[in-house]
């Protein structure tokens, strides 16, 4: 039949064409799922630090001797905030901040570094980049669709949708349906 | 069809490279005269509203139209003379959402005052690694009333998410929640 012929050519090319955004969508969807058990974007470290008292003086003197005794670069410093009566943090470029008692001297140093590949994977999923990206994001969503409608109807006899397909089909519709159902008696 | 498909092909890319980003970088509307918020927390407090310089850095959402800047501070001292308006204020941003980007929290100029800024997930994306910069935000105070258990509860959600702990019996009066439901905001290095 002439549209089974047609529906395997845009089965297959549509399918080049979102190779690409499909692994990326799938790697991201995993990472984002567990967002409450790990940071999908960022990745966190921290290390304990004891530089003694602070000397007396503005916050400002107290965020230069931070800086000093932690060796890091003053170039690099963004502000400072007194959290509370005696914790000062101290921010510095690239999301990293020192945190240090006043009166002891002990706190840390934390760091941020993006994780690579699943900020940028996420970033597309998620579609931070809104605009012109939110349509072509429609219309990779429209491919899926295509390619999944495509793909169910493209063979025909014992493995098409007549024969085995539809048991396929039928369990995976069932997996979502009983989830929902589960949801709504819960 | 293989030509269709390239040629749809090109034409997404050339609409990709022409987009539009999210976060962006602006020089927006000029403004009358400055007085940006201090970036430490232990200054002296800004004038309750002030005109303010051009806003300039990377945009997000709708970004800031307005032009007079709402001091923090005087927003936490009374917050409910602000409910309901929609205000734009200026400061150093001392904490940013770290999972989903959905807000930050900007300094008063008393010490552990902040004032939290939120979107609605995915609306705007802020990047943890902004802390420290400077922010001018816009959008609308909201105040809301806890009741004690509501109160507790909050407590419990804000040290999971700053990862402090939490001491049910430390909370003995309920609380309000005022923050501002952000449209837009500008992030920049320097005042």
């Amino acid at each position: 039949m002439r549209w089974r012929h047609l529906f395997r050519v845009v089965h297959r090319d549509i399918g080049y064409v979102a190779v690409a955004l499909t692994l990326a969508y799938g790697l991201s969807g995993i990472a984002v799922n567990h967002i409450d058990h790990w940071n999908p974007n960022y990745r966190f470290a921290e290390r304990s630090v004891d530089i003694g008292p602070l000397p007396a003086g503005s916050l400002a003197d107290k965020e230069a001797f931070v800086v000093a005794q932690l060796g890091l670069d003053p170039a690099s410093v963004r502000g400072h905030f007194q959290e509370t009566a005696t914790e000062l943090r101290v921010f510095l470029v690239e999301g990293q901040e020192a945190r240090v008692d006043m009166t002891t001297g002990r706190g840390s140093l934390k760091t941020i570094t993006k994780r690579a590949v699943f900020f940028e994977v996420n970033a597309l999923h998620l579609n931070n980049l809104k605009g012109i990206w939110t349509y072509v994001a429609d219309l990779f969503a429209l491919a899926l669709m295509l390619l999944a409608i495509t793909g169910m109807t493209m063979m025909k006899g014992d493995r098409g949708l007549a024969g085995r397909g539809k048991y396929f089909v039928g369990a995976g519709l069932l997996i979502p349906i009983s989830f929902l159902v589960y949801m709504y008696s819960a | 069809m293989f030509k269709a498909l390239t040629f749809s092909f090109s034409l997404g890319l050339a609409l990709l490279a022409a987009c539009d980003k999210g976060p962006t970088k602006s020089s927006a509307q000029p403004a009358v005269a400055s007085a940006p918020a201090a970036p430490t927390a232990a200054a002296v407090p800004a004038p309750a509203k002030a005109t303010t310089t051009a806003v300039e850095g990377t945009k997000f959402g709708a970004g800031v139209t307005l032009t007079e800047t709402t001091s923090v501070d005087a927003i936490l001292a009374d917050p409910n003379a602000y409910k309901g308006k929609t205000v734009r204020v200026e400061g150093m941003v001392v904490d940013v959402c770290a999972k989903r980007g959905c807000w930050f929290e900007l300094a008063s100029s008393t010490p552990g005052q902040k004032l939290k800024f939120k979107v609605t997930d995915g609306e705007m994306v802020f990047p943890v690694d902004a802390k420290g910069k400077i922010a001018v935000a816009q959008g609308e105070i909201s105040v809301r009333e806890l009741t004690l258990e509501e109160t507790k509860q909050n407590a419990e959600y804000e040290a999971k998410e700053y990862g402090k702990a939490y001491d049910p019996a430390s909370i003995t009066a309920p609380k309000a929640i005022v923050r501002i439901d952000g449209t837009g905001a500008v992030f920049r290095d320097k005042i």
